[in-house]
């Protein structure tokens, strides 16, 4: 019925169904108030992909769901039109770009410091690692060497910012499950590392911290103290968060086996960080492309092989436990000497081009740097893995319940503005 | 004319508002004595010719007020309880340790926009929360709360009771199919879908301890499990199976965590209520917390003892009567608030320097009348049985109210596959056990004692 849609005509405002031609307007037991239109997720307009006129046609017993982009559990502004039969889920659509800001082409027209900025609020809950990979992207460019004691800093604020993500993660996915205290109770680690780096970088969210060559300050007293504070109780702290969930049969019972990624599905989809090595899978770009001091330090790369969202969710908390680890290292090999190294104030990289990529809390994150010898970088390809993985929640989600995809989607852990940029 | 317009254009808003009320009250008042007086002994006649129905209306009229406070309750100990088990404060804005939230909450409600939107089933949309509401309310009256307080004692309560609660499904499935919204329909859809499965164990439930009580009345089952006056006399001790799967069940009819599928938040946004705004919207909220109330205190009826304490309470000859006192009533009205209030305001002032006389008095005048209440309710405990009873039974039900807190603090949501194989694979067997095990106990004991005597 949805590919009968008239085409739009110029100058009128588009509807789904003209006054008059909805199905339900002959329908007796449909009770008519007055003749507004009312909103249906189908397009305006007439399909244009074979796919689309696939997805917006109903077939017995279906019916859309417009989920978002103002839904409780989107994890931001994704709106995914869901077409259902009862509760199960038989396919899906989703719409992007709620949150484009055009960021690639905003850091075309910025100097090279002022693309720190712009790169930030790409993945809010860790915005660390959005600046890490441009950063050393341009550092490959100026052929500059970072001072240690800025790479032990960097490692050091970016392993807290890790930590401070994935509890966020544990708190969502519960409460995506129906659990209400977990979110309160991981927000407490997350207050706790949020205040801290605002005491060493300036901002609780957004930090804008790493620079070409170093970091933007030194560790002060403030930061030192609140992380000694957190370390001392830190492991206790989590673990009883984490005690919350995982004995709880309820949540093992509906988180096990829901979303089951294997690995050779989630090469193909080039899923990378918790999520590829829930599938067994132990690719880790901290192990497998060393940057920065990371081969000096001892850590695991946890892996699993189950692949379902159990197993994603318990990865993530024993990649907090391993970050608690490398921070320890940190503290106590931590260099002396200067944070930033000698560059000029304007910044001309010759022509080039560079890629480099760091792991964050969600996967491998990127950034492709071409220079044409001018002050502004020519272009900035941004790879972000939320991204990536929002891709599998098309082949993840037909066949479940509706509950499920929720629960799948948030076990992904996607964030929004990384996907639309 | 013109001088009553003036005075009345003088007057404020208040005082045209009082002009006008005082007149009609004196007017009304009037008449209501008069009727009394000359029609007084028809009216009378009348009333008692139609006890049965005068007593419905008044147990219906005092219901509907007493549950106003009491979902005003639990909403705050749902506010402040899970906040404490989140780590956060929770209301302490209005009132003493935010006591008044709810009732602001209540007054926002009624003062919000009473929306319907566009191609809604105006009638059923309207109608829902009033069906609703109403069997909340009629469910009720059949809950014995002490001895003699009971709206009605119907020789089927058990019947009736679950016939009225299976009526909410109803206005659960109205509400979410007139709204015109598909996160609605899914939810009035899983509303009837959890709730007529739950249904079936719950009743099968309870049909063992129908045949241990011979009787459907409520009255009566509450009046067998306090005949030797010790818990062991509870159907929870008689049947455990029975008020385990009882107490699963309720909690999947009250649609509470972990069975809250029907407003689950993160997956269908509020379920049948998404579109319901107002006061409509408060009926659903007042609806759900007076079946949380209700389901608690049917679980106590049934099978925690109702209004009889754990354990015999040693029973206390303290009647006071007032007529033999003589000219020491006096007295004691006059002398004994004065000598009470400095006594307990002496040791403040004593032993505290800084608190000064006025302050010390004060806080005397408050202690003598919490002892004082308490005197008094030690004695109304000993003296009146109703007393005694409405304090075990609003106990009991307001723990009962706390665990449903504690679960909501505490589990995630179960699935709707989850839910149903539940019920139907195992309450549904396991109630039937029950039942067997229960049938079949009664008559080997029965043939029993026949052989025996």
């Amino acid at each position: 019925m949805a590919t009968e849609t008239p085409p739009r005509a110029s100058g009128t405002p588009p509807r789904a169904y003209p006054i008059g031609t909805h199905p339900s307007d002959d329908d007796p037991n449909v009770l008519l108030v007055d003749d507004y239109e009312f909103y249906e997720p189908i397009p305006p307009y007439p399909p244009r992909t074979e796919r689309e006129a696939e997805f917006y046609t109903l077939a017995d017993g279906e019916m859309f769901l417009n989920l978002g982009p103002q839904h409780p559990s989107t994890h931001g502004v994704l709106r995914v039109v869901v077409k259902l039969d009862g509760e199960r889920v038989v396919d899906i659509d989703p719409v992007l770009g709620y949150l484009h800001r055009g960021v690639e082409k905003l850091v075309e027209n910025a100097d090279y410091h002022q693309t720190i900025s712009q790169v930030d609020p790409l993945e809010y809950i860790s915005s660390l690692f959005c600046e890490w990979a441009p950063v050393t992207a341009y550092e490959k460019l100026l052929d500059v060497e970072v001072p240690r004691r800025a790479e032990y800093i960097r490692v050091l604020s970016g392993e807290l910012n890790r930590i401070a993500s994935h509890s966020l993660f544990l708190g969502w996915f519960a409460l995506d499950l129906g659990g209400l205290t977990p979110i309160l109770w991981s927000f407490i680690e997350r207050d706790e590392i949020v205040e801290m780096l605002a005491a060493l970088t300036g901002q609780r969210m957004l930090f804008n911290y790493f620079r070409i060559g170093g970091v933007n300050g030194d560790l002060n007293h403030d930061f030192m103290s609140r992380l000694g504070d957190w370390m001392s109780r830190a492991a206790l702290q989590i673990e009883s968060g984490i005690g919350l969930l995982n004995e709880n049969e309820i949540f093992v019972r509906r988180a096990s086996g829901l979303g089951i990624v294997d690995s050779e599905m989630a090469m193909r989809l080039c899923m990378t960080g918790a999520n590829l090595r829930a599938t067994g899978v132990p690719f880790d770009v901290r192990r497998a492309h060393p940057y920065s001091i990371y081969p000096e330090l001892e850590f695991d790369i946890p892996t699993r092989t189950e692949g379902d969202s159990l197993a994603r969710y318990l990865l993530r908390m024993e990649e907090i436990k391993q970050s608690l680890r490398i921070i320890d290292q940190c503290l106590d090999r931590m260099p002396d000497g200067p944070i930033m190294a000698k560059l000029p104030r304007l910044i001309r990289p010759r022509p080039g081009r560079a890629w480099s990529a760091v792991e964050g809390p969600r996967g491998l994150y990127g950034a492709y740097a071409i220079s044409d010898g001018s002050d502004q970088p020519f272009r900035l390809k941004i790879h972000d893995p939320s991204f990536i993985h929002l891709q599998a929640v098309g082949a993840l989600m037909p066949g479940n319940l509706l509950a499920d995809t929720m629960a799948i989607m948030a076990s992904l852990d996607p964030v929004m503005g990384g996907v639309d940029k | 004319m013109t001088a009553i317009n003036r005075t009345w254009d003088q007057l404020t808003v208040p005082g045209k508002a009082l002009a006008i009320v005082i007149p009609l009250l004196a007017v009304l008042t009037l008449g209501l004595v008069l009727t009394i007086v000359l029609f007084g002994q028809q009216i009378l006649d009348i009333l008692i010719f139609n006890l049965p129905i005068v007593r419905f209306v008044f147990a219906v009229t005092i219901l509907m007020l007493l549950f106003v406070p009491i979902a005003f309750l639990i909403i705050y100990m749902e506010m402040k309880i899970i906040a404490l088990m989140n780590l956060r404060i929770g209301p302490d804005r209005v009132g003493p340790w935010g006591t008044l939230l709810s009732t602001v909450h209540g007054l926002k409600v009624l003062m919000k926009e009473d929306f319907t939107p566009t191609r809604a089933d105006a009638v059923v949309f309207t109608w829902a929360p009033v069906v609703v509401f109403s069997t909340a309310v009629l469910s009720a009256l059949v809950l014995p709360f002490a001895p003699g307080l009971i709206g009605q004692d119907f020789n089927i309560g058990l019947l009736y009771f679950f016939a009225i609660g299976g009526m909410t499904v109803v206005g659960l499935l109205m509400g979410g199919w007139s709204s015109f919204n598909k996160y609605s329909l899914l939810g009035g859809l899983r509303a009837a879908a959890q709730i007529i499965s739950y249904e079936i164990p719950l009743t099968l439930s309870v049909v063992g301890l129908v045949i241990l009580a011979g009787t459907m009345s409520l009255n009566s089952i509450v009046e067998q499990q306090g005949i030797s006056g010790w818990a062991t006399d509870w159907y929870a001790v008689r049947q455990p199976l029975g008020f385990l799967i009882f107490a699963i069940a309720a909690t999947a009819e009250a649609n509470r965590t972990p069975f809250d599928l029907t407003e689950a938040d993160s997956e269908i946004v509020a379920g049948f209520a998404t579109e319901y705004s107002g006061m409509r919207f408060g009926f659903f909220f007042f609806a759900e917390y007076i079946n949380v109330f209700i389901i608690s205190a049917i679980t106590v009826v049934l099978f925690l003892g109702g209004w009889n304490a754990p354990f015999p309470v040693p029973h206390i000859e303290w009647m006071v009567n007032p007529g033999e006192l003589g000219i020491g009533l006096l007295l004691l009205v006059m002398l004994a608030p004065v000598i009470g209030t400095l006594l307990l305001a002496a040791p403040v002032y004593l032993f505290r320097s800084q608190t000064r006389w006025w302050v010390a008095l004060i806080i005397g005048f408050v202690l003598f009348n919490v002892v004082v209440g308490g005197l008094l309710s030690l004695w109304a405990y000993i003296n009146f049985d109703w007393v005694a009873g409405l304090f075990w039974f609003v106990g009991k039900t307001f723990t009962l109210v706390f665990v449903f807190v504690w679960m909501r603090g505490t589990l995630p949501r179960v699935r709707i596959d989850q839910l149903m194989g539940f019920a139907w694979k195992w309450l549904l067997p396991a109630s039937l056990l029950n039942l067997f095990v229960t049938a079949a106990a009664v008559l080997v004991i029965d043939a029993m004692k026949r052989g025996g005597s």
